[in-house]
């Protein structure tokens, strides 16, 4: 918001202060000079005004905020000025009704009459322009003029536009509009209303949206000799669902939403007035209509010093808190170790004892405060969740594989593919910045596979790389959030490209052992048994290169495979292997460390091939467990040691080399019991269909 | 024929050292071995059979020399076929040489995320002070990521922040919303857990910005909250001096500027002394010596209020930023976006 110098120094009798001295002491207050152009009187400084103090987006308030920064007077020139009136009572001229009370606490107006509608005065036209505010004519201007000096917003009517009532009088009545009700608003704009807008009426119709905007036909034109000045204050919720619903904000507006001060609209009116007659002649009314609540009495509030200083932590002497608040506007009286406040009416910030608090130590200055720790308790336990995840991080980085970081919403397209991969339903944005984004991922592969793609398109095909992150599903639609949104922490797992890349070796592809080697090495990093595999039809991974991630216990931890052909070209990627892990599940299943460690074995185990011809439809896993269901102990593992498929192996079927390892830890094992417990395993084996072990007679042969 | 067998022995002494001198491979060696000591046809052993023919008076000497001999040719294989083996290991070994300057088979290594490694020291720094990590949902109710924190419906505070709401995501207090700061935290805790509170709550937030160098609709934030009696606006200020000190600097200074934010009171704008240039002023603190970090307050009595803490009894402070930049200032990176799209030449380094 923009401040000219000279217009604050009249506020501040004296010397003007230095511009740099002052954008330094306002910013220290709470109000951040954000720039300055210019110097000396005519100096326009940008100040960032916050939400909670409407009563600083003005001159005169912020001058007054400064004169408390750099220890000076403030004083208001214009305070108390009589205006001159004319013989004619205003209630002769115009009449004022407010059926909304509660949404309008206050509506003051003066009638001028015989004016000359004219270019405002120099001093206003130049001040305003300095502000960037476009110059209208006398009456308006000195509207904004008022606005940008005291914050009150006003407005002008040409009175002989405004429609009169039974009684002959030209009427303004504050209403609700009736829905479907229609305005033209000074910028040309043709607006519906609703029954949420408040408006100014005249006998007729609608001539303004209350606190946002005037209306077309009753606005001043160069014609305009007599105008009706409405100074108000309208209810901050009132103006802004009406300006919201209409995609309005206007100066008034802004005000209004935060808070004007609801005894400032005499003042205010006071002030357009002398300038409207001072520029554009004319006489104004004798009296003034204002139709108000009852005044409510100014908001008292205690300021304990002792709380004061044990919520700080250090102590500002009594008679410090009674200046600033003096200086401030506010009334303190010290009563019995407190100060008992009255707040200004354009505080509207003020509610409570900790604002008064903040304004002490504001003014006072924040470099007063020491640096101290709160007394140490109980100290910090980690939450395992978060270690858990860092640890994944690891292991994956470990692996080789760099961490990504990507959006969480995707465009609906990227995301439909994988919808079966998420917790639930899609999540939709109803503003999304733009399509790419309008849709909560279903699985952080989707950022992956556009990772992917940027470095594919910038030359680096050989790629790994991994994010920790969410997947959102909805799951209902009432209820608490817990039954209407699913978050999972998922790790999502990318590898495309060459797996073998040195000049010695000939280069493969990765593929689908790769993604499942990946998340086999995660889960022993983490201690886990290594998962299963399962075959799985997932619609987003390739036919008979898809798996289900299982636990041992069985639970579906996630899945792994080669993306599908269509979505691998709509990527611009080839076969990129992915994997996307519920880490909920997987954390709930880490077991603790171990508590007692046996001493590995002395003596070396013994190992033994059996070389197995089976039909293709048969998995390794079941190959697997046939030989470790009803194995001894001493069977310590069950390796694949080759596949082959060609001359000599029918179509369909497949040789499969499996190595058992044996070992006790207590005895050296014989060639003979080694052999028998090859030879049952054999046998378990050949109960598979069409099977034969190579070197063992099948079963009835 | 008196001295004829002895000059024999020294004819076939000489005639082995000229075969010895010829003898460097394994198998040359090998040869020599048999031709020389073979059982049945060596040459010594066809000089011992000599004896018989050798003159009594002669037989003495012959004896002696043929010893001599033999000793010598064992010596000598000795010695050629450790050279011959030593020979061929080195040959073999040089057949085996490589290239030492040729590119190394590189396993492969991984990286975590720049975001990753700020969020884990700031995590640390606080974790030092006895805080720990806290979490709650990227989707959001507007009752915790607005009501609760003291923005009231219809309060122009939230002009400030663009967000991004669920379509079909319910209306009023149970409007779903994608949570535009880690503040709803605070409330989730204070609702679960008594005081004391420590914790810090690093995490995703969303506000519609459009995408440019500083700005991306997705960003992290960490926030603080500390509740316990007792607790002053000093302790704020302590406390983030001493975080900052480990996470900067030792030498780090940290300057209150008022400001408003609606569920802290007072709140502050909180800057650490530019560490880049030590206050002397440069690009990163634009000449100021300061650069802004994140907000903080006391805990509003009404936020208090609404996560079932008396005010009255309790107080407490809150503080919060985004990691995005403290990455971007840590590590001079330009660009926000670069932490989002992944370029492993971005990525592929040590942070």
């Amino acid at each position: 918001m923009k401040f000219r110098q000279e217009w604050l120094a009249t506020y501040l009798p004296g010397e003007p202060p230095p511009t740099a001295r002052l954008r330094e002491r306002l910013t220290a207050v709470g109000f951040v000079v954000e720039t300055v152009e210019g110097d000396g009187p005519s100096a326009v400084l940008d100040v960032e005004i916050t939400a909670n103090r409407p009563d600083a987006m003005n001159h005169r308030g912020l001058a007054r905020e400064a004169a408390v920064a750099l220890h000076r007077e403030f004083r208001d020139p214009e305070a108390g000025r009589p205006v001159p009136e004319g013989e004619t009572p205003v209630a002769a001229l115009a009449k004022v009704v407010v059926e909304e009370p509660t949404l309008c606490g206050r509506y003051s107006a003066r009638v001028v009459e015989g004016l000359r509608v004219r270019p405002a005065g120099a001093a206003v036209g130049e001040r305003l322009a300095a502000l960037g505010a476009g110059l209208i004519s006398s009456p308006v201007d000195a509207t904004n003029h008022v606005l940008w000096d005291v914050g009150q917003p006003l407005h002008a009517f040409d009175l002989d536009k405004l429609a009169k009532d039974a009684d002959g009088l030209p009427t303004i009545v504050v209403r609700r509009a009736r829905p479907g009700e229609k305005l033209v608003t000074l910028d040309g704009v043709e607006r519906t209303l609703a029954a949420e807008h408040l408006v100014i009426a005249d006998a007729k119709r609608p001539v303004a949206l209350a606190g946002i905007m005037g209306g077309l036909d009753t606005a001043i034109s160069e014609r305009t000799t007599r105008i009706l000045l409405e100074s108000a204050h309208f209810d901050p919720g009132v103006v802004r669902r009406g300006a919201r619903l209409l995609g309005m904000h206007t100066d008034a507006s802004h005000r209004f939403e935060r808070g004007a001060d609801p005894e400032a609209t005499v003042e205010g009116l006071e002030r357009a007035v002398r300038l409207i007659v001072a520029d554009g002649g004319g006489t104004v009314a004798k009296g003034l209509i204002d139709v108000r609540r009852a005044p409510r009495a100014a908001r008292t509030l205690v300021l304990r010093m002792n709380h004061l200083h044990a919520f700080l932590g250090i102590a500002i002497p009594p008679a410090r808190c009674e200046e600033i608040f003096e200086q401030l506007g506010f009334r303190p009286v010290p009563v019995d170790g407190t100060l008992r406040v009255a707040v200004p009416s354009w505080r509207v910030d003020v509610e409570a004892e900790v604002d008064l608090v903040e304004e002490a130590i504001r003014c006072e200055g924040y470099d007063r405060l020491p640096e101290t720790l709160p007394a140490p308790y109980v100290p910090a336990k980690d939450r395992r969740a978060f270690a858990f995840e860092d640890r994944v991080r690891d292991l994956l980085a470990a692996q080789g594989l760099l961490e990504a970081s990507t959006y969480s919403f995707v465009s609906e397209e990227e995301n439909r593919p994988f919808e079966a991969a998420a917790p639930g339903a899609p999540v939709v944005l109803e503003n999304p910045l733009a399509e790419p984004f309008s849709t909560m991922r279903a699985t952080p592969v989707i950022g992956l596979l556009e990772s992917a793609r940027h470095n594919v398109r910038r030359g680096n095909r050989d790629l790994g790389l991994f994010e920790v992150a969410h997947a959102y599903g909805r799951i209902g639609t009432a209820g608490p959030l817990e039954e209407r949104i699913r978050e999972e922490r998922r790790v999502a797992l990318l590898l495309t490209g060459r797996r073998r890349r040195h000049w010695s070796e000939t280069p493969a592809e990765v593929d689908f052992f790769d993604g499942s080697g990946a998340v086999t090495a995660l889960f022993r990093g983490l201690a886990l048994p290594d998962p299963a595999f399962e075959a799985a039809a997932l619609p987003f991974l390739a036919p008979g290169r898809a798996a289900a991630v299982l636990a041992a216990d069985g639970a579906r931890l996630g899945w792994v495979g080669v993306l599908a052909a269509p979505l691998s070209a709509a990527w611009d990627l080839e076969d990129p292997v992915v994997a996307d892990l519920d880490l909920g599940l997987v954390a709930r299943r880490i077991p603790p460390p171990p508590d007692a460690v046996e001493a590995p074995p002395r003596l070396p185990g013994s190992e033994v091939d059996l070389t197995v011809t089976h039909a293709l439809s048969v998995p390794w896993r079941e190959l697997a467990s046939r030989v470790r269901d009803g194995a001894p102990p001493e069977l310590v593992a069950v390796e694949a040691k080759g596949r082959y498929r060609g001359a000599g192996v029918a179509d369909g079927f497949v040789k499969t080399t499996l190595t058992l390892r044996f070992g006790s830890p207590s005895r050296s094992l014989a060639r003979e019991e080694i052999n028998a417990w090859r030879d049952a395993a054999a046998a378990r084996l050949l109960a598979l269909p069409a099977t034969k072990v190579d070197g063992i007679p099948a079963p009835g042969a | 024929m008196a001295g004829t067998s002895v000059h024999l022995v020294d004819e076939r002494l000489a005639a082995f050292r000229g075969e010895a001198a010829g003898a460097t491979s394994v198998p040359a060696v090998q040869a020599l071995r048999v031709r020389w000591l073979g059982r049945s046809q060596g040459a010594v052993t066809a000089l011992l059979a000599e004896l018989r023919n050798v003159p009594k008076e002669e037989k003495a000497a012959f004896g002696a020399k043929v010893n001599a001999l033999k000793a010598e040719v064992e010596e000598t294989l000795k010695r050629l076929e450790a050279a011959a083996e030593e020979r061929a290991r080195a040959s073999a070994e040089a057949a085996r040489a490589v290239d030492v300057t040729l590119p190394p088979r590189v396993p492969a290594v991984g990286r975590l995320h720049p975001l990753t490694v700020v969020r884990r020291r700031i995590e640390d720094a606080f974790r030092a002070l006895g805080y720990e990590v806290a979490d709650g949902p990227d989707i959001e109710t507007d009752w915790y990521n607005f009501e609760a924190l003291n923005f009231p419906p219809d309060h122009p505070a939230r002009d400030e922040v663009d967000t991004f709401f669920v379509k079909d995501g319910g209306t009023g207090r149970d409007r779903l919303l994608l949570r535009t700061h880690t503040s709803p935290v605070q409330i989730r805790t204070m609702l679960s857990q008594e005081p004391p509170i420590r914790i810090i709550i690093p995490g995703r937030v969303y506000r519609k910005d459009a995408i440019d160098p500083r700005h991306s609709p997705v960003f992290h934030q960490v926030e603080g909250l500390t509740v316990d009696e007792g607790i002053t606006f000093s302790d704020l200020k302590g406390t983030l001096a001493a975080a900052f000190r480990q996470l900067f600097s030792p030498k780090a200074k940290i300057r209150f500027g008022p400001t408003f934010f609606p569920f802290v009171e007072p709140g502050v704008e909180v800057a650490v002394s530019c560490v880049f240039c030590d206050q002397k002023g440069c690009r990163v603190c634009s000449g100021s010596g300061w650069i802004e970090i994140m907000g903080a307050g006391m805990v509003h009595p009404k936020v208090l209020e609404n996560g079932g803490i008396d005010p009255e009894r309790y107080s407490g402070f809150a503080f919060g930023g985004g990691y995005d930049r403290i990455a971007m200032l840590t590590y001079g990176i330009p660009d926000l976006r670069l932490l989002f799209e992944n370029d492993v030449r971005f990525l592929d380094r040590t942070w």
